[in-house]
Parts: structure tokens; sequence; C-alpha cells
């Protein structure tokens, strides 16, 4: 079995830092902070550290219908998809992550789009 | 500079958020920057109340009165962030004034590192529960191919060592016509009668303390004795023989294929273990397997035939016929006997 990217990175300590540093990130954006602004800090983090748990191939997983439903209320657009993916490779780049392994992680993102950006741009 | 502008000029620039309220009307009359900086610049005349929501004053007070300190945490909301300030109020007096000196520290970070391990845990736990049921369905698979206490071994040493079993029994079941009845069935239907006929017998093994060890097409292996040592093999295999015929018997009477089946027992020293590495089955091997299997060939259909040397232990429980003599390939010649249900069982059945 080949590794997952979330084991060779180093598994949840990585990981961990990871998400703190898109948390930041996601807050303090102008694009899409303020869809965070009304979720309770705990949901968020919970949230945010499967979804990139998931991402990585971690221990964690979502159905693209259960995408689709937590993000169907947002009406997200595909700007702030872009920001959001752009402020995950920032993330994973001030962990160590080497370019090829955040293009893969790109990738997973990417395929996750329709099910979350509903608003056509 | 004198050592209370010193104080007051380090109040200032530490990175702990530090009020000093008058106890009796809570009125702020000091406050720093870091304070100033979560909960904005309280306005001349704010008290302690308004300026912290959240605080309860009388909780404050009351527990100022009782421990001689207050600690608490409010969360606020200055921008997009929650954050979670740790608050520390304890009593101080200055001419003549009694005075609260309050404490606050950021510790947003650790309850969101909190957070994170929650959700950590949920995941780890939940994949654990997972694995945990994966374990067990593994470990039932393989104990349908192997005994436990073989599996056992199996499990902490990776392996399992042969062993000899000196004395054990071993009854070898075979169909007669089976090659014509599966030339001529539907390959599904002939699946599930054998399915339904071999788990019947693998319940009456089971009762009866015999393990059942595989089967070939439509012949059935069972032996007792082994892995777990027992005196009592001879008639425990005897008991299964006897009650696979009658339940085939009575299969037969509501069923429109009639099975029938020779069975004979093989006694004798018998060889456990686990063949192959990557495709491992438990097997057995010996003379009483090859003694089950010859004299099975030699059974007429629906009757039992064991060798002489069981005759000890089956002649209290069941009723023996001798066969004479017999040349019987690979054995030499042999005694052999008709075994049949003894007056007990013959007549718990009939009543059954």
């Amino acid at each position: 079995m080949s590794k997952t990217l979330y084991e060779k990175c180093g598994g949840f300590r990585t990981v961990s830092r990871v998400v703190m540093t898109f948390y930041d990130k996601a807050l303090e954006s102008d694009q899409i902070g303020d869809y965070f602004e009304s979720v309770d800090m705990k949901r968020l983090i919970d949230h945010q550290t499967k979804f990139i748990s998931a991402i990585l191939g971690g221990p964690a997983s979502y159905s693209d219908e259960r995408l689709r439903q937590v993000h169907a209320p947002l009406d997200l657009s595909h700007a702030d998809y872009d920001e959001m993916a752009r402020l995950l490779a920032e993330a994973l780049g001030e962990h160590g992550f080497a370019p090829g392994d955040i293009q893969l992680v790109m990738s997973e993102i990417e395929a996750r789009r329709a099910p979350i950006v509903t608003k056509g741009d | 500079m004198s050592i209370t502008a010193i104080n007051e000029r380090l109040l200032r620039a530490i990175g702990v958020g530090v009020a000093i309220a008058r106890e009796r009307d809570l009125k702020l009359i000091f406050h720093n920057g870091a304070f100033a900086e979560w909960f904005g610049e309280p306005a001349a005349g704010t008290d302690a109340v308004e300026a912290l929501p959240g605080l309860d004053p009388a909780a404050l007070r009351a527990s100022i009165a009782e421990a001689g300190r207050f600690d608490g945490e409010i969360t606020i909301k200055p921008k997009r962030r929650t954050l979670s300030i740790a608050l520390a109020v304890s009593p101080a007096e200055a001419e003549g004034e009694r005075l609260l000196v309050i404490e606050c520290q950021n510790v947003t970070r650790i309850r969101e590192l909190e957070s994170m391990i929650d959700s950590y845990s949920s995941m780890v736990e939940r994949n654990t529960r997972e694995l945990e049921r994966e374990k067990e369905r593994v470990e039932r698979l393989l104990l349908n191919i192997m005994p436990r206490s073989v599996y056992e071994e199996f499990k902490s040493f990776g392996v399992v060592t042969p062993q000899l079993y000196p004395s054990v029994s071993v009854l070898m079941l075979d169909f007669v016509g089976f090659t014509a009845f599966a030339a001529q069935t539907d390959p599904t239907v002939t699946l599930h009668e054998l399915n339904d006929v071999f788990t019947a017998f693998d319940r009456i093994s089971e009762q009866y303390g015999c393990e059942r060890i595989k089967t070939i097409g439509d012949a059935y292996m069972a032996v007792a004795g082994m892995p777990e040592p027992s005196p009592d093999h001879a008639r425990a295999v005897t008991q299964c023989a006897i009650r696979f015929i009658r339940y085939l018997e009575r299969r037969n009477q509501s069923h429109p294929h009639k099975w029938e089946a020779r069975i004979g027992l093989g006694t004798g020293a018998a060889v456990g273990s686990v063949v192959g590495i990557q495709k491992y089955v438990y097997d057995v091997f010996g003379p009483a397997v090859n003694m089950a299997a010859r004299l099975q060939a030699f059974a007429s259909p629906m009757s039992i035939v064991a060798p002489d040397e069981m005759k000890t232990a089956l002649i209290d429980d069941f009723s023996l016929t001798d066969l004479g003599m017999h040349e019987i390939r690979g054995l030499g010649e042999m005694r052999l006997m008709r075994v049949g249900p003894g007056a007990e069982t013959a007549r718990r059945h009939t009543t059954v």
C-alpha cells in the first residue's frame, strides 16, 4: 500500500499545525472570513481538522453528499473556493510541504469543488 | 524614575490584560493596552461588568469574599475570531481604598487546540472501532478454517508447529451417488443441498465435541481428541456418526432428494498443522485419517464401519456387529465392525 500524504508528512503532528495556520488565514481573509464569522469555533475547528485530514488521506472522510448539504446554505462562489484553496496551499507551504505534494492536495481540493460551490461564477 | 512609575509602565507594556477596579462600585480606575485591545477603550466611569461582557458580579463578589480570588473565563468577538479570555481577579488595597486587580489572559489558542484534540480523538476513536470490527471479522473467518487453540498459536507466533496427537479418532463421510446427482442437477441446487446438510453436521459435531476439519466436495471429515486431547474421542466420533445418519434419515423423509452416506471411523495417531503460507488451511494427516477414509469406502450406504480396536471404547454405548477380517489397501488385514445406535440411544431417539 502506498503511503498517504497524511502519513508522509508526519501524521497529525504536522496536520494539526496546518489546520491552525489555515484557520488563522481563513478568518483573516476578506474574501471568505465572513462565512466563518457566525460559526461556532468548536464546530469550525472540528470541520477543518477533519476536512484537511481527509484531503491528505488521513483518518476521516467526507462524502460528496455531506459536503453538499453542509455548504449549500452558504451559496459559495468559485472565487471563494479559489481563495480557500490558495490559503490552504499557503499553509501547507509554511509547514514544509513540497510543491509537488501541494499540487497533489490541490487536485484533491479541485475534485471536491462541485459539491461545495453552488453559485455559478 | 520612581518605582511606582516603573510599575505602571510595566503594567501598561505587558501582554497580559490588566485592569484595576474599586471594590465598592467596580468602577475601572486603570487598564493597560492589552485590556483595551480586547475589550475596547473603556469610557470614564465604566464599571468592570460593563467592560467585561459575561462577567457575573454576584459570582465575582461571592468568590472574592469566600476564596479571596475569582477565576473565570469569558468569550468575546472583537473581530471574526472568537476570543477566550481567562480572568483572574484578586483583591488589593491602596491608600485606604479596597481594589480589585483584574488579570486577563488570552487563552484562545488553548481552547482552539483543545477543540482540535477533541476532533482528532473522535476521528481516531471511530477508526479504532472500525479496526476492531475488522479484526473480529478476520478472526471469525480464520476460526472457520482452524480450531481456536491453533488460531491462538498462529496469532501469537505467526506459525503453527505441526503437532502429533498419538491417540485421536477420525470420522470420514461420503455420499453415495453424489457425482451422478451433481451431474444432473443445477449446481446452485447441489450447493444449497450440501450447505444445508453440512451445516447440520457442523452443529452435531460441535455438540458432541468433534471438530470439523474440512469438506472436499461431498466428503466431510471431523476429528475428536485434537487439538484438545480428550479420552473420549472414539465415543465422540461415533456419537456424531450415528447422529449424521439419523439426521439424513429424517431429512430424506421430507426432501425430494434422498441423501445416502457411508461413514468410516478411524483411530490412532494424527498430525495437525496449518498448511501453506499465503493460502493456509488447517489440515490433519496420519494413520487415523487414512483408516477412516478406507473404511468409509468399505461401508454400505447409511452404515458406519469402524476398526475392531475401537471396540472397548464403544461396546457400552453402541450396538456393534462384527464384520470379520478384511484386507484393506495400505493397512493390511484388519478386523472390522459395523456400528449402530446402542439400546440407550435408540430408545431415547424413539421417545423424542
